[in-house]
This record gives structure tokens, C-alpha cells and sequence, in this order.
């Protein structure tokens, strides 16, 4: 234990997602060939040795349920903390069928969770952010500076929808704090901020009287003159999977080795629920080149700079290009698929085509026959 | 609690044919198939045929076989009530004793057994790849009413000498048991799989225990004195995918069954599905030239070479221009540029220097001298180093003839 706790918070939805996020929270969407977008954060969190987690749930999150179980993929399976999933309380009939409308607002319905935290620091992260980030370094460069809230940010000037940019000063203090702008300026957060308990317990209490509920706007933007708020830059890979074009993106950018060796570095492994595959075949007449794929594929066609899940069908004379196909997708034969995002179980008959483009990635949804 | 049927697995065996492959480990932790190990056949065979009691013998090199059994997690037999037990040879008042024989293994942890009050015991080997309904097998064994059941399968006559065969009657009741017959009577040969009504065969365990000139094995001592003094054996007949993968030769020869689809031994389906535990690794990455076919490739490889009728299991590399053929590479296994292997297998963590050759097909090989080459666990194959046909590297870098 090293006086770190984490809290990721899965409740808002992403019409931005499209197709992929109608039948799930974005915390449990398919990436990177193997991963759901909460993984790469619970596994943060567990290389940084934290061990004691909650999940603040809302929303459709029967297949985030699932997924996380009893936490053991990530050892957080205890007996005293570990893994916990905290919906909204039933008592609370505000939060029945509202969903939250900020981070202060989400915490506050967990008041009596937050108050039996046994660690003296909190790292608060959404589940949507796709990263490998030591938080180990992040907590030293808090208790370092003395800052009262740390938040990790990125220069990178990549445009995120419903994104929070800061300025900071020269020597890292956060000066102002933008909320969702039309478009990107300074420093993007990647909304992973660290504070000690007390303070948090504070400023949800405050909020909550106040009837304020926007972490960013309330707190962030509100009081950065009482409060010292620094920034923690990140220059390494960070993907917020907010809309179909950025989750294409970014699941292409995988295919450089450079970011996979980041993102996947064996120091902090990622780690994901097995899915009990066998090894995948390919057969003699196949091709598959500069691809990612998951176990326990059958490839009898061809494929090229595209990811596949697991237990991925493609039947002889597919041609398969640029394509993110999910967990046990079936193709035919003679199927053809360029720049298609197929969901989970998608089943393309023989002979179809499916086409998209660069910039309007085709994406079909799970359980769809084609 | 009391259980109706448990299994005792025998996995204590040296595995001495597979040389350097189990230098280090025991025979059943051996890799297989890309992701599994040999183990992971009969502990998942139990878990699918709803055993939730199985005892693990172990004995040689027990360290590698304990980690990856751990709790028995992977093939759920992580229980309150039984699961996944692992039964070293111990100290007891009368002193430590190895396991003898496969029936001394089983004697020495009667206590164990007993604590379960179990009706039936399943014996099982810890290096057989096949897929079984052991369920089915004791509904066999209670419809006959029989003491000892021994799973048989049909094998071609010419391979008959070199098993142990049980000749039966019209009702498949066994009445003769003869050990590599030069003149077989019949094709059925035990597979090593026995379901003993527990009484019986506790009563006939300490009676071999208590006779100094047996060897204390079940194919030896046992299963004879039972057929001897009329007890009721019945053979089960398997019709399905069955190999011993003891030998060098036959652990290859199994793994490029799994390539085919027609050797009936496919670990794709789902109906009967084989667990294994593995590290977590990121999704394979298969490079712009790489050429993979008709092989199977585990998660966390990355591939920019060649990779024809091949077994790849997890996190291994082939760099661009190396080429691999007919070969199993066992996890971590990295192929430097330029190296060449053909019918090998090389074991874990293992890695091939760049321009290296290892193996060699049978076509170029005088038909005597030709054989399976082997690279030990661990072990470096220095730069442009040949490794022949029929050789075997040890971990400390020396040559041999297998």
C-alpha cells in the first residue's frame, strides 16, 4: 500500500462513439486488439501499486460489470479494499435516472465510500483514457511540489471533443482553466487529478452545499487562486476516446511500433481478462501484414494494416484493409472491408462489400448480419 | 465433504526422452500448442467434465509446474470444497520416500484421498494431449458395474506391439492384458486412463505396498493382479484425438497435428474448450513483409520474417529475412535476422543468433541421420552457428547427438 487510492469514474456517455457506445459504457470499448478502454487505467493504477479502487458507475454499464468482476485481473480481488463498484445509491432518488452532471456531483453520491478511504492521497481518472503513465511518479511530483491538486496534462494540440485545456505558468501553476472549448489551446487534461483525501472530502462537501457539481468548472476553474494547482505534462501516448474519427485514429496509430512499445511497455504490462483462446491459425493460402491480431483467429484471406480481436473469422478470398474488427467478427468468404470499425459478433455474409473512408470510418453494430 | 469421483494426476515423471526440453522442468509444464502445456489437456478435461477435485503427484523439478498450477485458478479449480492439490513425496514418521512407482504414488497420498471419501478415482497421466469426457467414462464405469475401468483406443495393428493391449469379449469386458505383445490379439491400447472403484483399488494398494519384489505400477502390477484375481475391468473405448507426447518425436508430431484441421485434434472449438494460464501480453503484431502460414501464432509475437507450418507461442520474435519451418519455438523464443530453422524445437526464452542455422529438412539429410533438432530452455545459439539435424544444444552452449 502506498498511500495512493484510485477512483475512475464511468458515467457519461459518448454520442460521439456512435455505434460502439449504444450498447456499452465508453469505460468497457474494445481496444488496441485485446483491451477494454477501463484496462489501461486499472492497470495504472495496479503497476503504480495501488490497490484499492473504486468505479463510479451510471449509465448501461451491464457489460462494465462483466468485464471487471471481482477485480482479480488487476489483483484487486482482497480481502480488505480492492476492487469496488459503486453505482448510484438506491436511496438517492435524484441519481435513479439523471445521469451525473460532473465529477463533484458523482462523488457526492459516494460520500460515505470516499470517507473510509485508508489512503491519504486520491487520484481521480475517467475511463475513457487510453495511456500508460507511471502515477507512481505523478504522486512523488505532488508530494514534490507541494501543489494541492495535481493535474496530468499534455501539450499535444490535438482537438478533443468536450475536452478542459489550462494555461500554465512558467513554473507549472494552472492560471486558467477552459471547459470545453471549440478549440484546442494550451494544455489539454487528460482529467487524471491528484489530490490528498481530505482536501477532496472538503471540496466534495463544499460542492455539494453549494449545489456545484463540475469538478473542472467549480473547483479547477473557480479556485485556482485559493488552491495551488499544478500541472503534470505527459509527453508520451495518451488517446481520450471520444468520437468515432479519434477511436479510429488512434486504433491505426497502433500499428506504429514506437507507440506500441510505449503504450505497452513490459515495466507497467496492460493487463486484460483472459478470453481463453488458442492460438491463432493462419492458413497457407492467407496474407496478413503489418497487422495486430488477438488469439484464437482463423485468417484464410487477406489482411493488411488493420487490428483484430479475438476469435476473428476472415474466410478465404476476403480482402480485409484498415479495418478494427472485434471480438469473434465472422467475414466469409470474398468478403471485402475497408475502413470498417465491425463491432462485436458483426457477421458478414459472403460476397458483401463495406467501404469507408479516412475521414468517416464505417462502423456497424454488435450483432449485426450483413 | 464426501465426493463421488476425484482425479489423481500423475505428474512426477522425469521425462527423460524429452532431454534438455525438461532439464529444468517437469515433464507436464512442457509448452504445447502456442499457449497451453501438456497439463493443461487433463486439468481442463476435468474442469469440463465437472471433476472439481484433482490431486497433482508431483516430483522431479516440481518448481515450474507449482507456479503455473498455482491455485488452479485458470481451470477453475480454485475451490473451497476441493479444487487443485499439489502432493510432493513427504516426511513421515518412518522417514521420506520418493514415489516408486505410479502406484506407490497413489499409496503413499491414500490419506489424501480418503479425506474426500470419494466412490471413484480418476488416475490420470500429466503428458497426454486429448480431449475427454471423463463424466462419460464413469457412467461407463457404473453401468457395468465394474472395478476398474481403462479407457482403450483403436490403433493401427502394425503400431499394436508397442502399447500395453487389452484383449476383451463381446461385452468389451477385458480378459487379458498383455505389455508391447510382439503378437498383438487385438488393436485396443490403454491410453493410461483408469476409473478405480476407490475401496478396490485401496485394498489392492496396500496388498503391492506390502510385496517387496513389485515395481508398485499400475500397468505392471496393479491392473495384472486385479485381471488375475477375476475382479470385473472394463475397457472404455475413446474414439478422438489421443497422443503421448513422452518423446521428442511425438511432442513435434502432435503440435503439427493441431496445424491440420483433419488430425481431429482442434484446440479452436469451443465445445470443449483447453485453459491454460498465461502472462499478459499485448495482441501479436505481424510486420509488413512477414509471411505466416499455415501456422499458429500466440499473443505478444512479433513477426517480420518468414513462418511456414509453425507452432509460435506467446512473446516470441522473428526478425526480418529469419525463416522458420516445420519447428515448434516454445514461449519468449526470439529468431535473430537472417536465421534459418527447420524441424526443430527450441525451447523457452531461447534465442537463435542472426544467421544461424538449426535443423534441417529431411530431403537434405541422409535418411539415417536425419532427426528432430532440439535448443535448450535458456539457451543462446551463438551467430552464424549450425546446429545439424538430429543434434541437441544444451543450457550450457554444449553439442550432442539426441
Amino acid at each position: 500500500m502506498n498511500g495512493l487510492h484510485g477512483i475512475i469514474f464511468s458515467y457519461e456517455k459518448e454520442p460521439g462513439l456512435r455505434e460502439l457506445c449504444r450498447h456499452r459504457m465508453p469505460a468497457s470499448l474494445p481496444f488496441g486488439g485485446r483491451y477494454r478502454a477501463i484496462d489501461f487505467m486499472l492497470s495504472n493504477m495496479h503497476s503504480a501499486g495501488i490497490t484499492d479502487v473504486g468505479v463510479v458507475l451510471h449509465g448501461n454499464y451491464q457489460s462494465l460489470l462483466d468485464h471487471l468482476g471481482n477485480g482479480k485481473t488487476w489483483d484487486m480481488a482482497r480481502k480488505y479494499g480492492g476492487l469496488r463498484l459503486l453505482p448510484p445509491f438506491a436511496d438517492n432518488r435524484k441519481y435513479q435516472s439523471e445521469e451525473f452532471r460532473g465529477k463533484m456531483e458523482a462523488l457526492a453520491g459516494v460520500r460515505s465510500y470516499l470517507e473510509e478511504i485508508r489512503q491519504d492521497y486520491v487520484v481521480l481518472a475517467d475511463s475513457d483514457l487510453i495511456i500508460n503513465l507511471p502515477l507512481a511518479d505523478v504522486l512523488r511530483s505532488h508530494i514534490d511540489s507541494g501543489a494541492d491538486i495535481t493535474c496530468v496534462c499534455t501539450a499535444n494540440g490535438d482537438f478533443v471533443e468536450n475536452a478542459t485545456y489550462f494555461s500554465l505558468s512558467d513554473d507549472g501553476r494552472v492560471q486558467e482553466t477552459r471547459c470545453a472549448p471549440h478549440t484546442a489551446s494550451g494544455f489539454r487534461s487528460l482529467e487524471i487529478y491528484l489530490l490528498r483525501k481530505e482536501l477532496l472530502l472538503r471540496l466534495v462537501e463544499e460542492c455539494e452545499a453549494r449545489d456545484k457539481y463540475s469538478f473542472r468548472r467549480d473547483v479547477l476553474g473557480a479556485m485556482c487562486g485559493e488552491l495551488t494547482i499544478r500541472g503534470f505534462v505527459w509527453d508520451g501516448y495518451a488517446a481520450q476516446l471520444r468520437t468515432l474519427k479519434e477511436y479510429y485514429d488512434r486504433s491505426m496509430e497502433l500499428l506504429q511500433p514506437s507507440i506500441r512499445a510505449e503504450l505497452f511497455c513490459p515495466a507497467r504490462p496492460i493487463q486484460a481478462k483472459d478470453a481463453d483462446e488458442a492460438a491463432s491459425y493462419l492458413a497457407p493460402e492467407s496474407r496478413c501484414v503489418n497487422s495486430l491480431i488477438g488469439d484464437g483467429c482463423v485468417i484464410e484471406g487477406d489482411v493488411s494494416d488493420s487490428i483484430l480481436f479475438p476469435g476473428v473469422k476472415v474466410g478465404k478470398h476476403c480482402e480485409v484493409h484498415a479495418c478494427v474488427l472485434f471480438k469473434n467478427v465472422t467475414l466469409e468468404d470474398s468478403v471485402t472491408l475497408k475502413r470498417v470499425i465491425a463491432d462485436k459478433n458483426v457477421h458478414v455474409l459472403s460476397g458483401r462489400t463495406l467501404i469507408g473512408h479516412e475521414n468517416y470510418p464505417l462502423a456497424v453494430e454488435k450483432d449485426s448480419v450483413i | 465433504m464426501k465426493k463421488e469421483c476425484i482425479a489423481m494426476l500423475l505428474a512426477g515423471g522425469q521425462g527423460s526422452r524429452l532431454y534438455v526440453l525438461t532439464e529444468n522442468m517437469a515433464k507436464p509444464a512442457v509448452p504445447f500448442g502456442g499457449k497451453f502445456r501438456i497439463i493443461d489437456f487433463p486439468l481442463s478435461n476435468c474442469a469440463n467434465s465437472g471433476i472439481d477435485t484433482v490431486g497433482v503427484l508431483t516430483q522431479y523439478r516440481p518448481l515450474e509446474l507449482n507456479r503455473y498450477i498455482g491455485s488452479g485458478q485458470p481451470w477453475d479449480l480454485d475451490r473451497n470444497d476441493g479444487g487443485v492439490h499439489i502432493l510432493p513425496p513427504y516426511q513421515s514418521n518412518d522417514g521420506a520416500s520418493w514415489y516408486k512407482g505410479t502406484a506407490n504414488a497413489i499409496y503413499q497420498n491414500i490419506g489424501f484421498v480418503d479425506m474426500y471419501d470419494p466412490d471413484y478415482v480418476l488416475i490420470l497421466s500429466g503428458d497426454h494431449i486429448y480431449k475427454m469426457d471423463y463424466a462419460a467414462m464413469l457412467a461407463h464405469h457404473k453401468r457395468t458395474g465394474a472395478d476398474c475401468t481403462i479407457s482403450v483406443m483403436e490403433v493401427p495393428w502394425e503400431d499394436a506391439p508397442r502399447f500395453g493391449i487389452m484383449n476383451v469379449d463381446e461385452n468389451d469386458t477385458i480378459v487379458e492384458f498383455e505389455e508391447k505383445p510382439k503378437q498383438p490379439k487385438s488393436n485396443l491400447a490403454s491410453m493410461g486412463i483408469y476409473i478405480f472403484t476407490w475401496q478396490k483399488l485401496r485394498r489392492y494398494l496396500i496388498e503391492d505396498e506390502s510385496d517387496e519384489h513389485s515395481s508398485n505400477d499400475f500397468g505392471k502390477n496393479i491392473i495384472p493382479a486385479m485381471l488375475h484375481r477375476g475382479e470385473k475391468m472394463s475397457a472404455y473405448r475413446f474414439n478422438g484425438y489421443w497422443k503421448d507426447v513422452g518423446t521428442l518425436d511425438s511432442l513435434w508430431d502432435a503440435n503439427m497435428d493441431m496445424l491440420s484441421v483433419s488430425s481431429g485434434l482442434d484446440l479452436l472449438e469451443k465445445d470443449w474448450p483447453i485453459y491454460g494460464r498465461s502472462l499478459s501480453a499485448p495482441p501479436t503484431y505481424l510486420g509488413k513483409d512477414a509471411r505466416v502460414k499455415h501456422s499458429v501464432v500466440s499473443r505478444g509475437c512479433t513477426v517480420e520474417g518468414t513462418a511456414e507450418n509453425s507452432v509460435l507461442s506467446e512473446r516470441c520474435t522473428v526478425e526480418e529475412g529469419a525463416c522458420v519451418e516445420y519447428s515448434i519455438l516454445m514461449p519468449g523464443v526470439t529468431v535473430k535476422s537472417g536465421a534459418k530453422i527447420a524441424y526443430a524445437i527450441i525451447g523457452e526464452n531461447a534465442a537463435v543468433g542472426a544467421d544461424a542455422r538449426v535443423g534441417k529438412a529431411p530431403e537434405q539429410t541422409a535418411e539415417e541421420a536425419w532427426g528432430i533438432t532440439v535448443v535448450a530452455p535458456e539457451t543462446c545459439v551463438p551467430e552464424g552457428y549450425e546446429l545439424g539435424a538430429n543434434r541437441m544444444l544444451n543450457s550450457d552452449g554444449e553439442e550432442s547427438v539426441r
